[in-house]
């Protein structure tokens, strides 16, 4: 390795991104900008719209669960139609006029079953919905025969305490969006330098193949430790600005609470980010056009977002995929960065101490297999 | 990095000769290179002295490409070797003294020209000041050290290539059809360049399928289907076919080719 080639090929790997605005702004805006949107999204979600048609053909004294339930419902603000019937119920419901049937059977005090009837184009929506009035179903239920409904209350070993949902969404929206980001940046630019011909020129001259790889990693990964410096500073900072003149006040950063050592948490994303710039020179070997390397996307990093606990907790996926989950880089990152998160982990952890060495291992390893990509375009 | 173990019969005699041999700048014994069915190079094998220009003339397809990819060690010969300045290819060392400027321009649009020529010289080992400076003078590009390159015309940036390729002072200098895309008058500018540049002892590689300009290389190989079918100055190609130009010349030894293969 000889450092006045490798300092010539750092330095060009960041004239050439820094002089490329689009670029520069993919790492460092879009991240932001997308993770300040879904932290809106989660915080501050309000509850679907809800209006109910209730159909309450229960006869007798089961007729009052009716009542009760109206009266529940709208103390929580939801607004309820009483119908004659089941059939008008559905089709208030199909006529959109109403979110959401509710139909009280003649049989309720028997036993029958209460039904409730949405339109089923929006499974995620309706299901929200159906959680609130579940609710007020029970407690309406409960009023009517007089037993108490015991109140939940939910604590945790590790976390703060709040019910933030960017505390457990964070760390893996942080370490999915620099592989994203890292390994998109690396892969089009090595594509160019093998389809430009300067990797046939570089190639030409005594540089070696360690040096181009290292040149890459170092050139690119300090972009990509200001990228993880930024975006961690976005997400778990707040800074208050007062007042001014018509303005009125506001936060920046999304303040999400950490337990953790953020350093800590830097060197997680820092070690994952090394690994994305080997991976985005390995790829590049395959693809022939910048069009494919986005085309691995869904090859590469859609199934390690699915696999690592990004959307779907890794134990509650099916069992024949857990072999898969053991491999994806991601997932140690995600990990790694709950741990620190959310538990407050530090090095002294030997969970969190794998973690890190595995993404080190994939790091290198990665790094090797990019450098044996690079003579073998012999064509 | 080796080549394959075929053709070693030839080694231990060129061993031998090899110390006082400056004769060849540039050696090709028994090369082949085949892509699967295809011999892109089909057995060359020919010594080129230092401080001449030499052309490779023959039609797209024809070999030349691969050859110079097998002289500068860029690919690995099927069978044979190549050697430059007395030193088997691939040879890691030996690349710091060779220049080689590819048919594409090679070179970085989002550095600077100034940029661009540091970077190739640092990558050779050369120093980044006064090599710098008399590469970019040499093809006219001084004044534009600070200009992006991809804002360069497509003249200009073929100039800079060729910057890139001499910016430290190689003794062997191979040049992939350098004046593709160039202008009349900077096809002179160029030819006065490699003049200079062997007259300074260089030895010059070019390809070439434009005959016109051939008759200014020290001396030609015309090349076809992976071999080298005819070798020697215009003149000389010219007298031995009974022909009045280069073109004519080159197929009638394609003839003869033919019917030999």
């Amino acid at each position: 390795m000889n450092p006045r080639r490798l300092r010539a090929l750092i330095s060009r790997v960041v004239a050439e991104i820094r002089r490329d605005r689009p670029s520069l702004a993919l790492l460092f805006i879009a991240p932001v900008v997308i993770t300040g949107l879904l932290t809106f999204i989660l915080r501050e979600g309000d509850t679907p719209d809800v209006s109910v048609a209730l159909a309450n053909e229960a006869s007798g004294p089961a007729a009052i669960v009716g009542t009760a339930l109206t009266t529940t419902l709208e103390d929580e603000g939801i607004t309820v139609s009483d119908v004659p019937d089941e059939g008008t119920a559905r089709a208030r419901v199909e006529a959109e006029t109403d979110s959401l049937a509710i139909v009280l059977p003649p049989d309720l005090a028997s036993g029958g079953q209460i039904t409730m009837i949405t339109l089923g184009l929006d499974p995620g929506g309706e299901a929200a919905q159906l959680g609130v009035v579940r609710e007020a179903v029970s407690t309406a239920v409960a009023g009517v025969t007089g037993a108490r409904v015991p109140v939940v209350v939910r604590e945790t070993i590790y976390g703060t305490g709040s019910d933030d949902p960017m505390v457990a969404f964070a760390p893996a929206i942080v370490a999915f969006f620099i592989y994203f980001f890292v390994y998109l940046l690396t892969g089009v630019s090595f594509l160019r330098e093998r389809t430009g011909g300067t990797l046939e020129r570089l190639m030409a001259t005594p540089v070696t193949r360690g040096e181009i790889v290292s040149g890459y990693t170092l050139g690119f990964g300090l972009f990509a430790m200001i990228q993880v410096a930024v975006l961690l500073a976005w997400a778990l900072g707040t800074i208050h600005v007062p007042a001014i003149g018509p303005l009125p006040e506001f936060a920046i950063g999304l303040g999400i609470p950490v337990v953790g050592s953020p350093l800590l948490a830097y060197l997680v994303v820092v070690v994952l980010a090394l690994g994305a710039v080997s991976l985005g020179i390995f790829l590049s070997t395959f693809a022939r056009t910048e069009l494919q390397v986005i085309q691995f996307i869904p090859i590469v990093l859609v199934p390690q977002f699915l696999l690592s606990g990004v959307l779907f907790p890794v134990n509650s996926l099916p069992e024949i995929l857990q072999p898969l989950v053991v491999i994806m880089p991601l997932g140690y990152a995600v990990d790694a960065l709950r741990l620190v998160f959310i538990a407050g982990a530090d090095l002294a952890s030997a969970a969190l101490r794998w973690d890190i060495a595995v993404l080190a291992v994939v790091a290198v390893g990665f790094a090797f297999v990019a450098s044996r990509t690079i003579r073998r375009e012999v064509v | 990095m080796t080549t394959s173990s075929v053709p070693e019969a030839t080694g231990g005699p060129e061993v031998a000769s090899r110390k006082g041999d400056v004769a060849a700048a540039v050696r090709a014994v028994g090369l082949v290179k085949r892509f699967g069915a295809l011999a892109a190079v089909d057995g060359m094998t020919f010594d080129l002295a230092p401080g001449r220009i030499y052309g490779l003339l023959g039609p797209n397809g024809s070999g030349k490409t691969t050859l110079i990819r097998l002289l500068t060690g860029m690919a690995l010969a099927t069978e044979g070797h190549a050697e430059v300045l007395g030193v088997r290819m691939p040879s890691r060392q030996t690349l710091a003294r060779i220049g080689y400027m590819t048919q594409s321009d090679g070179i970085y649009p989002a550095l600077t020209v100034g940029e661009n020529a540091r970077f190739f010289a640092a990558a050779y080992g050369a120093d980044t000041g006064p090599s710098v400076t008399a590469a970019l003078e040499l093809v006219e590009l001084a004044d534009r050290a600070k200009t992006i390159t991809g804002t360069l015309s497509g003249g200009q940036r073929r100039r800079l290539s060729l910057a890139c390729a001499l910016v430290h002072r190689p003794a062997v200098l191979f040049l992939d059809e350098p004046t593709v895309g160039v202008d009349p008058l900077l096809r002179v500018q160029f030819w006065g360049h490699f003049r200079a540049l062997a007259d300074g002892g260089a030895t010059i590689v070019m390809s070439s399928h434009v005959m016109d300009e051939a008759d200014r290389c020290d001396e030609l190989l015309f090349v076809r289907a992976g071999r080298v079918i005819a070798r020697g100055t215009g003149a000389e190609l010219r007298a031995q076919a009974g022909m009045d130009d280069l073109e004519a010349a080159f197929l009638a030894f394609a003839g003869d080719g033919e019917v030999a293969a």
